[in-house]
Formats: C-alpha cells, sequence, structure tokens
C-alpha cells in the first residue's frame, strides 16, 4: 500500500529583516541576563541589574585605572579573578560576583587596605559616608593579623593642603582619584604620587597649595578620609545631616546642590548630580558658600520714626509699606514708585514683585546683577560657564522686571534721572550697591525706602523698613540658569518666626494691595508663571518635581539628579 | 624600614640649564615624539649638569618640557638614581641583593660607617663620600660588587675597599 | 656546542664596528637586504627557530612579533629593546652591550625590519653608564657606515635608534613598565589588554624584546632557524642560552650552552662554575633570578635549564639566572633579603603588592631577627595567595611570593627552629671571599 508521499521541505522561512544594530550589549550577571548600554563600564552595568561591585579606585567620570583591586569579579571563560572596571563589555559577557574566589579577592584587598590605615574614625570625618567602612564592613573580614608598626608620614598627615583641602596621607588609599580628578576635570594637575612602593603618597609640587576652583571636589571624590574639607572639619557628624535638594546661590551656572544641615544650621553643600548641568561637580566658592546661610542680623521687622528703629509685628510693617504706596499713588501717580527685584530671588519671588508693580499700573521696576570673573563647571558634554554673581538674574528678567513703556530703571535712579518717592528694594542684598554709601544715599532720596534682608549693609541701615527674610535653606522657588534651565530648590528648614521667605513677605504685601490671594504656595506662584510667562508654559510643580516638556528656549526644565 | 623620597631639596638659588646643556636637550628632543618622552633623559641632564635634582630643577626642566611640576616630581621621586639633595664627590653605591648579600655586602656597608662616619643616605662631613645601599647591580658573578659615581668596582672585600677609599679620599 | 652568543666577548676589536664587521658582522643584515627578504619571511625564520624570549617569560618571538596588527591605522611601529636587566641574579645582557654591542644592534636592526618599524629604541637601565656609552658610539658607527638611518644600504628602509637610560627601577623591566617609563612617567605597568602588540608606547603598536632575544636575530638569519632549532633539548626549548650563575660557587660568571644544559652540570661542570667554595654543600638553588620559586638539594637533580624542563620542577628558567645556596645559608634570611628587594621595587599602583611586599619583609625580619611566632609561619604562606592570580595588574607581585613561598614550603624547618628557638638553624650567611 502506498504511503503518503512525503511531504515536501517546507520552504525555509525568509530571512528576517534585518534591525537596526543593538545599542545595548547582553551581559549576564550570576546567571542572570541583562540588556546594558554599550559605553558603560561593568561596575555601572551591574548597578543596572542591582548588584553592587564595590570599589574604590573607580568613578565614572575618571579614567579606569583598575588600582584598587576591589572591583575582583570572576568572568566565564578566564580562569582568574579580573578587575571589573577593566573587563570591557561584549554582547555575551557572563560574570560572577558570588563564588568564593571573588569573596576571598575582596577581603583579601580589604585586609590589605586595613593593614596600614589608622584607625581613626573616631576622629575622622569621613566616618559614615566612607567607602572604606562600607566596604570593610560589607566584604571584609573582621580580624586582623598584622603586628607590625603602621606606615607613617610625618609632615604629611592632618596637614593643609591648599585653603580648603586638609590632607593626611596616613589614611590615603593611593586610588588616585584626587590626581586624575585635577588632571582630567580641573585641568590643574596639582597632585601627583610621590616615591614609590609602600611608601607611595600623594602631594602637590613643593607642598604648593591645592587652590583650583574646583579642591572642594577632590575632596569629594576622595573615598576616605585622606582628603577632607577643611570648613567642615569636626562640625558634624555626617549621618545627623538632612540633605535637601537645592541650587547653589553663587552664579548663574546653577550646579545643583545638597544642602546638609541640621536644627536649622546648615553645615555644607555638596554637589548633587546632574549630568545635564555640573554633573558631580560644585565649585569653591559656591561649595562654601554654606557657612553664609547661617548669618543673620534682621530678626524682627522694623519701622524707622525719625531718629529711632523700632521692632514691629511684620503684618504692622507691611501694612506701613502698602500704606506709602497707596500714599504715593494718591499724590503723585504710579510713576512714583520704583521696585527692584533681585538675581537672588527665585522666579516666583520675582514674579509676585512684578505683578505688585503691574497692579499699581507702574512701569518703573528692574533687576541687576553684580559681574563677577567667569566661573564654570565641566558635565559630560561641555563646560557650563556663567559671569554673574546671582543665581537668578535671567529668570528676574523673564519675570518681567524691566522698565515698562514710559518707565525707568536703577540706572536712572542712581544717575539721579529719575526720583521715586516710594522705593520697594525686595532683596537688600541685591548686588554690591546695597552697601555702597553713595549709591544708597541716591536711593534714600526717596521718601520711602523699604526692603526685606538677613543680614545688615548700608540699604538696611538706611531703609525706613526692613522685613526680617528667610535665607535660601528656609523657602522653596525655581531659579533660571545660564543654560535658559529651570530648576527647583527646596525647603531645608522652616525660618524661626517672626522670620518669612521673600515670596511670603510679596504676597502678603499685595493682598495688602488688593492683589493676590494669602493661601497661595510658591508652586501656585509657578503655575501663573507656567500660564503667563512665555518660554514657561508647561511647567507643573508637582509633589516637589518639575514635570513638562521642553518649552524654555534651549534646555528644559531640570529636576535631574540623584532624590 | 627605608628611606623615602618625598622631599626635594632646595638649591636655594635659580637653575637654568647652561647653553651646552640645552644643546644637548636639544638633540635629545629631536628623538622623541613627545616632550614628555624626553623627561628622564632630560633629568639626567640636570643631574649631570649639577650633580643633583633640587626643586628649582624640577621646575626648570618642568619649564622647558612643558610638564606641570608636579609631573615632573613624580618620576624624579619614583627613579632611585636621581638624587633629591647634593652628594658627596664619590657616591658609593652598595649592592645588598641576594647575590652580593650572600657574599657580605652588608659588611662593606659596616666597614664604610667605621672608617668614614657614615650609613646609608648618608655623606660624609667633608662632603667627600656619599653611602647609599642598591639593588641588583647585574655585578652578581663579582660579588660583592659596587659603584663609585658610574663606575663598577667588582669583586670588592675588605682590603680592596679600603684601599679604593683611600686612593679617593686622596682625589683632590 | 661552539660559543655563538659569546664567540666575540674578550676579543681586541670585539666593540668596534670594524671588528664586527671583520667577524662576519652585519653579514646577516646585508643578506636579507640583498636577497629581497620581506618582513614576513624573516618573522617566519624566527618563528621556524623556536627562538623564545630571554627576558624571563620565554614567550616564542616569531609569534609575538604576529601580534602586530595588519593595519595599524596608520599609527608608526616600535621596537624596544629592554636592556633593563635588573633580575638579582642576572648579568648577561650587560655582557653582550659591554663587550659586543653590534650583535644586539645588528639584532634590533633585523628584528626591527621584520615589523616594519622604523623607531627604535634599546631601554638600558641607569646603572649600565657603560654599556649607555658603549652601545651610543656603536650606534654612531652604525649610522656612519650606514646600517642605521635612512634608506639603509640603498634599500629604501629607514630605522632610527635611540638609547634611551633609566633610572634606577627594577619594574621598568616589566614591558608596559618600560614603556611608561618611555613615555616620561612613572613606570607603573599598563592594564593589559590592550597589549603592547595593538597598543603600546605613543598608543602605538610596540613589541618589546630581550637583548639576548635580539642578538640571537642575526645568527638566526645566517645560519638558518633549521640550525638553531637543532641546537637546544628539544623542539620547544631551542638555541643557544646564555646562563648566569653566582652564590657560592668556585667560578661564577656567563656561560653560553645549548639550551637545555644540566642544572647540576653548571653548578659543578669544570667548563662551567666548578663546583661549591669550600667544598661546602648545595642547600639551595633558585633557577631563574628571584622570582624563580627555590630548589631543594635534592630537586637540583635531573633539572634540565630550559623553559619547560624548569617549569617541569615547579619552578621557572626566567632570566637564568642561577644563585646556589650553600648549607650555611639562612634560608629566612635569604628569603627576608629577596622580600626586602620586592617591596623596595614595587611600583605601588596597586593594593595587594603595595601593601603585601613590605609586610611579607617585616614578618620575616621579625622571624629572622627571633621575634617571630609559629602563627607567622602560615601568615607568610596566606599573605602570598592573597597576592597572585589576577590579584594585581602585573605578575611583579606573583614573582614577589616566591622566595617567601617556597622557601617556606620547603624549609619549614628552618622557619620553625627560628620560631621556637630564636636562632638560626645555621650560620647566618656564609661569607665568600673574592
Amino acid at each position: 500500500m502506498s504511503a503518503n508521499p512525503p511531504k515536501p521541505p517546507a520552504a525555509a522561512p525568509p530571512p528576517a529583516p534585518a534591525g537596526p544594530p543593538k545599542d545595548t550589549f547582553t551581559v549576564v550577571f550570576d546567571g542572570t541576563p541583562i540588556e546594558v548600554p554599550k559605553h558603560l563600564n561593568l561596575i555601572e552595568a551591574a548597578k543596572l541589574a542591582g548588584i553592587d561591585i564595590p570599589h574604590f579606585c573607580f568613578h565614572p567620570r575618571l579614567s579606569v585605572v583598575g588600582q584598587c583591586r576591589m572591583c575582583l569579579v570572576e568572568i566565564e571563560g578566564i580562569p582568574k579573578i579580573q578587575a571589573a572596571c577593566t573587563t570591557p563589555l561584549k554582547d555575551g559577557l557572563s560574570v560572577k560576583t558570588t563564588t568564593d574566589k571573588v569573596k576571598s579577592g575582596r577581603a583579601a584587598t580589604m585586609e590589605f587596605l586595613l593593614i596600614n590605615h589608622p584607625l581613626d574614625c573616631p576622629i575622622c570625618d569621613q566616618a559614615g559616608e566612607c567607602t572604606l567602612q562600607d566596604n570593610s564592613f560589607g566584604y571584609g573580614n573582621q580580624l586582623s593579623q598584622f603586628d607590625e608598626t603602621k606606615r607613617q608620614y610625618p609632615g604629611f598627615d592632618r596637614t593643609l593642603l591648599g585653603p580648603h583641602v586638609i590632607a593626611d596621607m596616613t589614611r590615603c588609599i593611593q586610588c588616585t582619584r584626587c590626581i586624575r580628578f585635577c588632571h582630567e576635570i580641573a585641568g590643574t594637575s596639582e597632585l601627583t604620587f610621590l616615591d614609590r612602593g609602600g611608601r607611595t603618597l600623594v602631594w602637590t609640587h613643593d607642598g604648593k597649595p591645592l587652590a583650583n576652583d574646583w579642591s572642594g571636589c577632590a575632596a569629594d571624590v576622595c573615598p576616605v578620609g585622606a582628603l577632607t574639607t577643611r570648613e567642615f572639619r569636626f562640625r558634624k557628624r555626617v549621618w545627623y545631616l538632612n540633605k535637601t535638594r537645592s541650587v547653589c546661590p553663587g552664579c548663574n551656572v546653577g550646579c545643583n546642590t545638597s544642602i546638609e544641615s541640621k536644627e536649622e544650621i546648615v553645615y555644607r553643600f555638596l554637589p548633587r548630580l546632574n549630568p545635564a548641568v555640573n554633573d558631580y561637580w560644585l565649585c569653591d566658592h559656591g561649595r562654601f558658600l554654606s557657612e553664609s546661610l547661617n548669618a543673620r542680623d534682621v530678626h524682627k521687622a522694623t519701622i524707622r520714626a525719625g531718629s529711632s528703629v523700632q521692632d514691629v509685628h511684620v503684618p504692622a510693617a507691611i501694612e506701613k509699606i502698602a500704606q506709602e504706596i497707596r500714599k504715593t499713588v494718591e499724590t503723585t501717580g504710579p510713576s512714583g514708585l520704583f521696585f527692584l527685584g533681585s538675581a537672588h530671588l527665585s522666579n516666583e519671588e520675582n514674579f509676585l514683585l512684578r505683578k505688585i508693580a503691574d497692579h499699581l499700573a507702574c512701569p518703573n521696576r528692574d533687576v541687576v546683577v553684580d559681574k563677577s570673573r567667569t566661573r564654570k563647571v565641566k558635565n559630560p558634554k561641555e563646560w557650563v560657564s556663567g559671569d554673574e554673581a546671582g543665581a537668578n538674574y535671567r529668570g528676574a528678567k523673564e519675570m518681567g522686571l524691566e522698565p515698562g513703556r514710559g518707565g525707568y530703571g536703577l540706572e536712572a535712579v542712581l544717575s539721579g534721572k529719575a526720583s521715586p518717592e516710594c522705593i520697594l528694594v525686595a532683596d537688600a542684598g541685591f548686588a554690591a550697591a546695597a552697601d555702597d554709601a553713595e549709591k544708597v544715599a541716591l536711593l534714600r532720596r526717596a521718601r520711602f525706602l523699604g526692603t526685606a534682608a538677613r543680614t545688615a549693609n548700608a540699604l538696611t541701615r538706611a531703609a525706613d523698613v526692613v522685613l526680617p527674610a528667610a535665607s535660601l535653606a528656609e523657602k522653596e522657588g525655581t531659579f533660571t540658569n545660564v543654560q535658559d534651565r529651570v530648576q527647583k530648590f527646596d525647603r531645608a528648614f522652616l525660618p524661626r518666626p517672626p522670620i518669612r521667605a521673600h515670596w511670603e513677605l510679596l504676597l502678603m504685601l499685595a493682598v495688602a494691595i488688593g492683589w493676590g490671594d494669602r493661601n497661595w504656595t510658591p508652586a501656585d506662584v509657578l503655575e501663573q508663571i507656567a500660564a503667563e510667562v512665555e518660554g514657561y508654559g508647561g511647567i507643573r510643580a508637582g509633589d516637589g518635581e518639575l514635570e513638562g516638556g521642553a518649552l524654555l528656549k534651549k534646555g528644559d526644565f531640570a529636576w535631574a539628579g540623584q532624590p | 624600614m627605608s628611606h623615602t623620597r618625598y622631599r626635594v631639596e632646595d638649591a636655594g638659588e635659580p637653575r637654568v640649564f647652561p647653553p651646552e646643556a640645552m644643546a644637548r636637550i636639544q638633540k635629545i628632543l629631536t628623538r622623541y615624539p613627545t616632550k614628555q618622552a624626553a623627561l628622564l633623559p632630560v633629568l639626567w641632564v640636570a643631574q649631570e649638569t649639577w650633580g643633583w635634582i633640587s626643586r628649582e630643577a624640577a621646575e626648570e626642566v618642568a619649564r622647558v618640557l612643558e610638564l606641570p611640576p608636579s609631573h615632573v616630581d613624580g618620576v624624579l621621586t619614583f627613579y632611585t638614581m636621581y638624587n633629591l639633595r647634593p652628594v658627596g664627590r664619590h657616591l658609593l653605591q652598595i649592592c645588598t641583593s641576594i647575590s652580593c648579600h650572600l657574599a657580605g655586602a652588608e659588611g662593606l656597608i659596616e666597614q664604610c660607617r667605621a672608617r668614614l662616619g657614615i650609613g646609608p643616605e648618608e655623606t660624609s662631613r667633608d662632603g667627600k663620600f656619599s653611602l647609599v645601599e642598591v639593588e641588583c647591580i647585574a655585578g652578581c658573578d663579582r660579588a660583592p660588587s659596587i659603584m663609585v659615581n658610574d663606575t663598577y668596582y667588582e669583586p670588592m672585600d675588605e682590603k680592596r675597599l679600603s684601599e679604593l677609599l683611600d686612593r679617593l679620599g686622596r682625589e683632590a | 656546542m661552539e660559543p655563538v652568543l659569546t664567540r666575540r666577548i674578550g676579543k681586541e676589536n670585539s666593540r668596534t664596528i670594524d671588528g664586527y664587521v671583520a667577524d662576519g658582522g652585519y653579514a646577516a643584515w646585508k643578506k636579507v637586504l640583498s636577497e629581497g627578504w620581506t618582513p614576513e619571511r624573516l618573522t617566519d625564520e624566527v618563528k621556524k627557530s623556536g627562538l623564545r624570549g630571554r627576558g624571563g617569560a620565554g614567550f616564542p618571538t616569531g609569534v609575538k612579533w604576529g601580534f602586530i596588527p595588519k593595519d595599524t591605522k596608520g599609527k608608526p611601529i616600535y621596537l624596544l629593546c629592554n636592556a633593563d636587566e635588573s633580575e638579582p641574579g642576572t648579568f648577561k645582557d650587560r655582557l653582550l652591550m659591554e663587550q659586543d654591542p653590534h650583535q644586539v644592534i645588528e639584532g634590533v636592526i633585523l628584528s626591527a625590519y621584520a615589523i616594519k618599524c622604523k623607531t627604535a629604541y634599546i631601554y638600558i637601565r641607569g646603572e649600565f653608564y657603560l654599556g649607555a656609552r658603549v652601545l651610543e658610539k656603536a650606534i654612531e658607527e652604525a649610522y656612519a657606515k650606514g646600517y642605521l638611518g635612512e634608506n639603509i644600504l640603498g634599500s629604501g628602509y629607514a630605522l632610527d635608534l635611540t638609547v634611551h637610560r633609566g633610572a634606577g627601577a627594577y619594574i621598568c623591566g616589566e614591558e608596559t613598565g618600560l614603556i611608561e617609563s618611555l613615555e616620561g612617567k612613572r613606570g607603573q605597568p599598563r592594564i593589559k589588554p590592550p597589549f603592547p602588540a595593538v597598543s603600546g608606547v605613543f598608543n602605538a603598536p610596540t613589541i618589546v624584546n630581550n637583548v639576548e632575544t635580539l642578538a640571537c636575530v642575526p645568527h638566526i638569519v645566517n645560519r638558518g632557524a633549521e640550525w638553531f632549532a637543532k641546537i637546544g633539548r628539544n623542539e620547544k626549548n631551542t638555541g643557544p642560552k646564555l646562563y648566569c650563575i653566582s652564590g657560592h660557587v668556585n667560578r661564577p660568571g656567563v656561560y653560553e650552552a645549548a639550551m637545555g644544559l644540566q642544572l647540576k652540570e653548571l653548578i659543578f661542570g669544570d667548563a662551567y662554575a666548578r663546583g661549591m667554595k669550600g667544598g661546602r654543600k648545595v642547600k639551595a638553588v633558585i633557577p631563574g633570578g628571584a622570582s624563580a620559586n627555590m630548589l631543594t638539594a635534592a630537586e637540583i637533580e635531573d633539572c634540565p635549564l630550559d623553559f619547560d624542563g624548569v617549569a617541569a620542577k615547579g619552578s621557572m628558567l626566567g632570566s637564568a639566572a642561577i644563585i646556589v645556596m650553600n648549607e650555611d645559608t639562612c634560608i629566612v634570611d635569604a628569603a627576608r633579603n629577596l622580600s626586602k628587594f620586592f617591596s623596595h621595587e614595587s611600583c605601588g599602583q596597586c593594593t595587594p603588592c603595595r601593601e603585601g611586599t613590605p609586610w611579607l619583609f617585616k614578618v620575616l625580619d621579625r622571624i629572622e631577627e627571633g621575634e617571630g611566632r609559629v602563627e607567622d609561619i602560615d601568615l607568610l604562606a596566606r599573605i602570598c595567595g592573597q597576592m597572585a592570580n589576577g590579584m594585581t595588574i602585573c605578575v611583579f607581585s606573583d614573582a614577589a611570593i616566591a622566595p617567601p613561598l617556597s622557601s617556606v614550603s620547603k624549609f619549614r624547618d628552618e622557619y620553625l627552629h627560628h620560631v621556637e628557638k630564636k636562632t638560626c638553624l645555621v650560620g647566618k650567611r656564609a661569607l665568600v671571599t673574592a
């Protein structure tokens, strides 16, 4: 009987269409595959897979040196352990991070690092944010068999090595992060290894100061307490510090910062990662402005009556300003008013000031900023630089603080061409001019001069009304930086009554002259900015996050960086 | 355990390469594609010119080669043959590696100590002799092997060392 | 075996080009050019000869040359002659350079030609003042006679050769340490890969070869790969070899023999070191420089001194530096001395070596000075076990552990005596009067 004829072989399936080349590799970590971008280092790729490969010398922005020997892993197909940071990614790479060999390799490196490392934890600032502590705890052995004299570096320990950095070579683990930072990021190459072998240390030529613009970042990248910042030395144990997302007030580059505070005292700024602006870095000028946030001379609202100055409650002071405004409008008209914003105030605050001027139909409004030397910071794409001594001149101008039709600005007032009767300076620290007796005298020609301040200067001493204003740490808001990027800063702690944020004082004044809602928050004001100011449309401050599309002239809204 | 090479001493006066040295340096520079690669040879020129490399000399080398002074320091302190402080007229280099050790090198060091009053890394008060311990100088078959400045003296023993020190000490 | 590499040592005109040419020198170079050998043919010949690197690693030379990529993307190719000879017990390259410099230079020229290199350097250790002067003079002579420089002997091939002096760092004998040093930096070895043949000095393809290796090449060209390959114990260990012997022997020195000479013959043979000084007995032998595991007296039986023969004994031929220690030697003292060497020479860039080498020295020092504890013996082995097999960037660390690890394993009784009795088992060291 005839069997069914055999089926003809099926036609070969057509070849799959060639897709776009992958920009990822498949890497297997401990048996689990994951797609990782090709350009990453293996340590970074592991992090994507949720695996911590401990390391010291690797830094995502510095050249790879493979020196610390902590990141040891097993690679399938290679009998000896390998440093993960120097293992190139490739498709199908299989990495093992939990084998006995890996564990004992890590423990060995930890043991070697600790034999000469001083037991300084009780007196070392790095404790609590020390990679050596963390990796020892996570991957080291408890007991040591080292019974020799630890290596010392007399003359190279506990020594100030520049205006901001204290060096202690007994703690150094020779990872070269600081050397590479100064060479590759700062471009100043002050640091080098000296000598060799077990006697190797890091120092500058002839002990010259480590004085580049970012020396604080060298202390940041140091994984141990070999380089620490002088200003922070012994101030506070880091585990007590609260971290608040903020933006540096030092210039218009707008580096993202973390305000580190406790109990209403700001102890330091740290950089906050934002690869689009400042990346991992923060310049010394901005970093060490942290102390200035704690300075305060003005604790209460005051009203000058003749030669005496009286403490009053804030609402009373606000009402006094409102009265003076109304008086000017009635007698001379809105042209007798002059409103001066500030490059140090937020978009919300400058916006409120301008709305007050609008409501009063006053065309005389302005903002100025001092020029400074160019400051810059390096991110993976470019150097971002700015030369304005305030964080938000751009934002303040875009909020509308420019003389309107027929109006005049600060220059006219200071040159005598214009003579306003009633001047409101929203921020008494707006520029160096505020502490210049001659310039203040010109402002003082007005019948009424009101301001809000934190620290005293020629202007506060001359003003009729001084409101007590909060520092950057005590309020929230947004700044617009040199890249047209709107960046939000959070509040670290509430101001101590009767001190209030500038936005709150301005809102109280607005309500006193008949505009606005006393219940508005900075988020509400930001929504109005989004609705009214060209280029700011679409911003929404959600639960602290800025959402929205790229609607500014270039760039987009930023809340990038670590939480 | 051993001496350190952290401090480059000051000469106390400026160091500028004299014309003959600069001419040699110009020739050296033609042999390398980068200025940095000429660093070790130029440091040798500096040592031949001034006998040792001071901070001022290191800065002059950095200037000539357009390198950061810290880079020059890093190289200068890594390589043990560059003198970081003035040395005596006769730099006694006694090898103490294994074959010379087996042949009694330490005895020669003690002999120098007794005779000249100096130990390793020290210079005699009259400035005539400096003493250093060095690692293997490839004279193992004529151990113990020593060098004085750029010359080998091997094999060395108590008698020969005594005669050598006599002769060198007599030099004007 | 008739001397090959040492044939001209001791002759009156051994250093001059005239003497060299009169003895048949530069004939190989002329032969290659006049017979129109391609670089590939020259490389093949060296491959067929079985020549293995004489610096310590024993890697097949022709194979190494073949690692240069076909397309170097416009980068020049460099040949670096490793004349940094610093392995304790080694002094053969010094002899070749000081006494027969043109043999080395001809080897450099031929090898540069084989890898299509136009710029070569001889990296010579700083201590070899005489060798550097002799080589520089010889190079001047070679340029003057047209064997170096532009359009060599009308062939169109050009080669520049420069002597570059080191300044006191054993680690610059490591090929990437040498490369870093040549670039004007601290001699800190590089991560591999990339290997120098792909990216070496000035980020360009680079071959690093030892002096003795290069000195073999003119002879391979002159007399043929087959002739070279027939010399030696087997086809994996070929050619004439220079052996350095030092320590407690009657006639330390450099001896040339066919690869695979028996260790006992080298120590006791009449043509060689002629036995132990004072008739003392052998206690331990280091067959390949400080980085090689020690051998006991029993282990020197039937030990052919070639790469595979010594490896079979659990040690290595390395730089063929044989150090002989007699029965009056304190092994702990010897290990301490060797560990001091390694702690001085560690470059310091990676943790296990930087911290481990001084630790080993400190423990050995305590044991030798009578302050050791019995736990210290196993501690030494444990420290060593954490310093090798991938723990570090380069194998300096693997070398550094050889003396303590092999001596603890093979001479444990000496260590025990030190920690229990607080004294040496034997006299500290036998002084050898020269």
